[in-house]
């Protein structure tokens, strides 16, 4: 669509000659009457006449159908001049083109629909209707569907319907550029009557979404108190509250100050190695025959993944507030090496917590973390794993909350955790943003990247999220299978609950208890996930999928040998979903993989695995 | 404000002494026993009961309160089964205040609504919800006074003016001053600068005051009965459960009571 067109707007189940004219007024293109007696916002032939005999010039009037008779259509056509007919029911092409006038077919999201061979169907409509599935209700369901599943190329209008409101639509609109969008319950004081306000501050939504120069909801997120949607927060006991609130404080004050900005970016320029490169990796693209895949390679900075430069952002912010002490907890080990290596090159004292099922999966990180200076304390509670670390350092953090930093090492925990490390990770999006550019002269088509807290892949897609024609996907672990229990995907398989201080997506059983996950990688063996991940899913904006331990390994061997470089097990989840939507994409088309971590560590897994011994 | 709280701390307040209230995790060292504890706190000199609800991830516990929850959790006690104590225990007892304690996540995937109807059926009284702060629990509170509950709410030495006067806004029962920065079964308080944080949180609200963490033995009992409505005690029975072997477990933990009451007193 021409970026300079206008969205159209249509306000459907007008009842009143007065919520007309002031739909009008604020500039609406259509309106919809609704000729469906089992609808709330049903009007008679009386009401309709007095509503568009109000209407003032140049406003499209559309009657609204479902599997009507043929006589009474005809009988409503008699009476009123309609300008379009819609069909909201299971209509026949032939039944709908049989009145003489242009008709727009409505078109319910089920699951598996096929929007393009449905509207080849209706070849003869002026326009497909796109409104939410719910089960037993026509229209009117108030709630959206995945935007994502609104096709590009398709020879008639889309028109965009299915709870949208003054608050999403202009995400909806940027991630789905429809030809019109239609609203109904999203602008109503009470169904049947709208409110005038809310009409406004839906076409305000509506004109936002044209200009690129506004920053979408987003960017802005989180809310003061940490909120993203219904994510996030701050759920932690009393004595934690006041020294987020102060964290939250110099956070605020340092994120934008030059000084503290000059030191962080220098330190990430001679000290991490950055800019990461971003690697064509030609070979695959071409085995794989469908899109070009680039890597961006954080595998290459100092200490072999993207865990560092949030490390390092925390540490310097630390140093400011004028904490001596740094405390951290790892799963793989890899977020607790960048801490104590920016503790050693900080000089300052470092605890690092681990599950001890972890220490004994990742020997070599604890020697490594042990050499740099840092006490690694083994934690024996629960699971023996993450989960369980990062409720040791919280512990530890509470004891000694006045000399001590923590250093999260991704983006979940209390706020303002989740936005301060995104912030600090978000470097790689932004260099990612003007490496595609540079080497193809355009944005990319697709983002993937591996979550388990959520960090990498935060910290790629945080700088395109405006960016309406880039397509994100999210990979979780499914470890043995997303139906057998063990698996680590809380986004695809979990519920909404609370833990580690934000309300977010779960592994958590029916009584509420955290159940402990399975991935063959120890960086996504993590029950929770960041909760801007969490709203980003409900918003439709990244698309959340998972894959195995298998297909993680088979896309390991093969980024090993095809390209000559061993990647982290975590960023093979990435991978191994690459592998399976490049090659249904046109060879001008391009990817970004987040390439989070080298796999140095993870050869051991990997022979294991195999029955080979080291 | 609950009827059994009401009452029990004006009674209190008439014979001008500090309520004794003992932690407990519920279906620890088993189900059964637990309601038995209860009874025999009760009859050693307790005031109100806190009951634990056990939890996966108790974050802001020390390791013998973790511990106890791993047990109960071995046991497969759920939210549930919490709430069947409860109303097991009010069949022979009708007067002594039960509040429950946990994390958020229980509740959260039962529904607060659901979970105010089933704790208020079952005779509950309040419920402290460790991880959940003033900002986060207006929902959650007005659902619960609704069920006639009392939201009770943690204070914490680095609770400022502003937040204390939010937190006495919100709470009713009683408020739990947590005496020092750490997790349950820590160390030593200091018992003057709990005494002095005790003085300003008294400006803004005319709750019962309890004092919990750290308070291990008869010797701190007295002290800190002199300077709050209520003493706390957690971690040290809880330990006592763990290792006294279940035949002595009533007489000797009715006995350890007892004589932090007489402390008290």
């Amino acid at each position: 669509m021409n970026e300079l067109a206008r969205i159209r707007v249509k306000i459907c189940g007008i009842t009143r000659p007065q919520d007309a004219i002031a739909a009008a007024q604020y500039g609406i293109d259509a309106i919809g009457l609704v000729f469906y007696d089992k609808s709330p916002r049903a009007v008679s032939i009386e009401q309709a006449k007095a509503i568009i005999q109000a209407l003032p010039e140049f406003i499209t009037t559309v009657g609204l159908f479902v599997n009507a008779t043929t006589e009474f259509v005809h009988q409503v056509l008699t009476q009123i001049p309609l300008d379009r007919l819609q069909f909201h029911g299971e209509e026949t092409p032939e039944y709908c083109i049989s009145f003489n006038k242009p008709y727009i077919k409505a078109l319910r999201m089920q699951p598996d629909v096929d929007v393009i061979a449905y509207a080849q169907r209706y070849a003869t409509a002026n326009a497909i209707l796109l409104d939410s599935y719910v089960k037993n209700v026509q229209g009117g369901t108030g709630t959206t569907f995945d935007w994502q599943r609104v096709p590009t190329q398709c020879t008639q209008s889309i028109i965009l319907a299915g709870g949208l409101t003054p608050e999403n639509v202009a995400q909806a609109i940027q991630i789905a550029h429809p030809y019109a969008v239609d609203v109904s319950g999203g602008v109503e004081a009470t169904k049947g009557i709208k409110d005038i306000d809310k009409i406004a501050a839906f076409m305000k939504g509506v004109s936002m979404s044209m200009t690129d120069l506004l920053p979408t909801k987003t960017l802005q997120l989180p809310d003061i108190k940490g909120h993203f949607g219904k994510f996030g927060g701050r759920f932690v006991s009393e004595t934690l509250m006041q020294p987020l609130e102060e964290l939250t404080l110099a956070y605020e004050r340092y994120k934008d100050d030059a000084e503290f900005l000059a030191e962080l970016n220098d330190d990430l320029h001679h000290y991490v190695g950055r800019p990461s490169p971003l690697y064509h990796a030609i070979r695959w693209s071409n085995l794989l025959g469908g899109a070009q895949i680039y890597l961006k390679r954080e595998d290459l900075n100092h200490t072999g993944a993207h865990k560092i430069n949030a490390a390092l952002g925390q540490a310097l912010l630390a140093k400011r507030m004028g904490k001596t002490r740094i405390i951290a907890e790892t799963g793989a080990g890899q977020h607790g090496v960048a801490t104590a290596t920016v503790a050693a090159r900080l000089g300052m004292s470092c605890v690092v917590y681990m599950g001890t099922t972890d220490i004994e999966r990742q020997k070599i990180n604890v020697y490594r973390m042990r050499l740099l200076g840092a006490e690694v304390r083994g934690v024996s509670s629960g699971s023996k794993t993450l989960k369980d670390a990062l409720n040791e350092a919280m512990r530890d953090w509470v004891t000694q909350v006045d000399d001590t930093f923590y250093i999260i090492g991704t983006v979940a925990g209390p706020h303002p955790y989740p936005a301060m490390v995104r912030d600090f990770q978000a470097v790689i999006g932004r260099e990612a943003r003007q490496q595609m550019k540079t080497l193809s002269g355009k944005l990319p088509d697709i983002l993937i990247a591996c979550v388990g807290g959520g960090s990498n892949a935060i910290g790629l897609f945080s700088p395109f999220l405006n960016d309406k024609t880039v397509k994100m996907f999210g990979v979780e672990a499914a470890g043995d299978g997303l139906n057998t229990g063990r698996h680590a995907a809380p986004l695809n398989a979990g519920k909404v609950g609370v833990l580690h201080g934000n309300r977010t997506y779960l592994m958590t059983d029916d009584n509420g208890q955290i159940i402990e996950t399975h991935s063959i990688s120890a960086g996504l063996d993590y029950p929770g996930v960041g909760p801007e991940h969490a709203y980003l899913k409900d918003i439709g904006r990244v698309q959340y999928v998972a894959v195995t331990d298998q297909e993680a390994l088979e896309a390991f061997h093969d980024l090993t040998r095809i390209e000559g470089i061993i990647p982290a097990l975590e960023s093979s989840h990435a991978l191994a979903y690459c592998k399976k939507i490049a090659p249904t994409l046109a060879k001008n088309q391009t990817i970004i993989v987040n390439l989070s971590g080298r796999g140095d560590k993870d050869i051991h897994t990997v022979a294991k695995w195999e029955g080979i011994e080291i | 404000m609950n009827n059994r709280l009401i009452s029990c701390f004006s009674q209190l307040r008439t014979s001008k002494r500090a309520a004794l209230i003992p932690f407990i995790t519920a279906g620890d060292p088993s189900l059964e026993l637990t309601v038995s504890i209860m009874h025999t706190l009760v009859t050693a000199g307790a005031d109100i009961i806190e009951l634990g609800i056990p939890f996966s991830d108790p974050m802001a516990d020390g390791p013998v309160i973790q511990r106890a929850s791993e047990r109960a959790l071995l046991n497969g006690v759920s939210l549930r089964d919490v709430l069947a104590i409860v109303t097991d225990f009010r069949r022979d007892d009708q007067t002594t205040p039960i509040v429950l304690m946990g994390y958020l996540n229980p509740i959260e995937i039962m529904g607060y609504e659901a979970f105010a109807q089933s704790a208020q059926t079952a005779g509950v009284d309040g419920v402290l919800i460790v991880d959940l702060p003033p900002e986060e629990a207006v929902d959650l509170v007005n659902i619960l006074k609704k069920h006639k509950l009392d939201p009770i709410f943690l204070l914490a030495p680095t609770s400022t003016t502003e937040r204390i006067q939010q937190i006495c806004h919100l709470a009713s029962g009683y408020l739990y001053y947590v005496s020092l920065k750490g997790v349950t079964g820590s160390a030593n308080l200091d018992i003057n600068a709990v005494s002095k944080k005790m003085l300003e949180i008294r400006q803004y609200t005319d709750l019962p005051i309890g004092v919990g963490f750290g308070i291990k033995d008869a010797a701190t009992v007295a002290q800190v009965a002199k300077i709050s409505d209520a003493v706390i005690v957690g971690s040290a029975l809880v330990q006592r459960i763990e290792t006294i072997a279940t035949e002595h477990l009533l007489t000797e933990l009715g006995d350890f009571l007892h004589t932090l009451r007489i402390a008290l007193d």
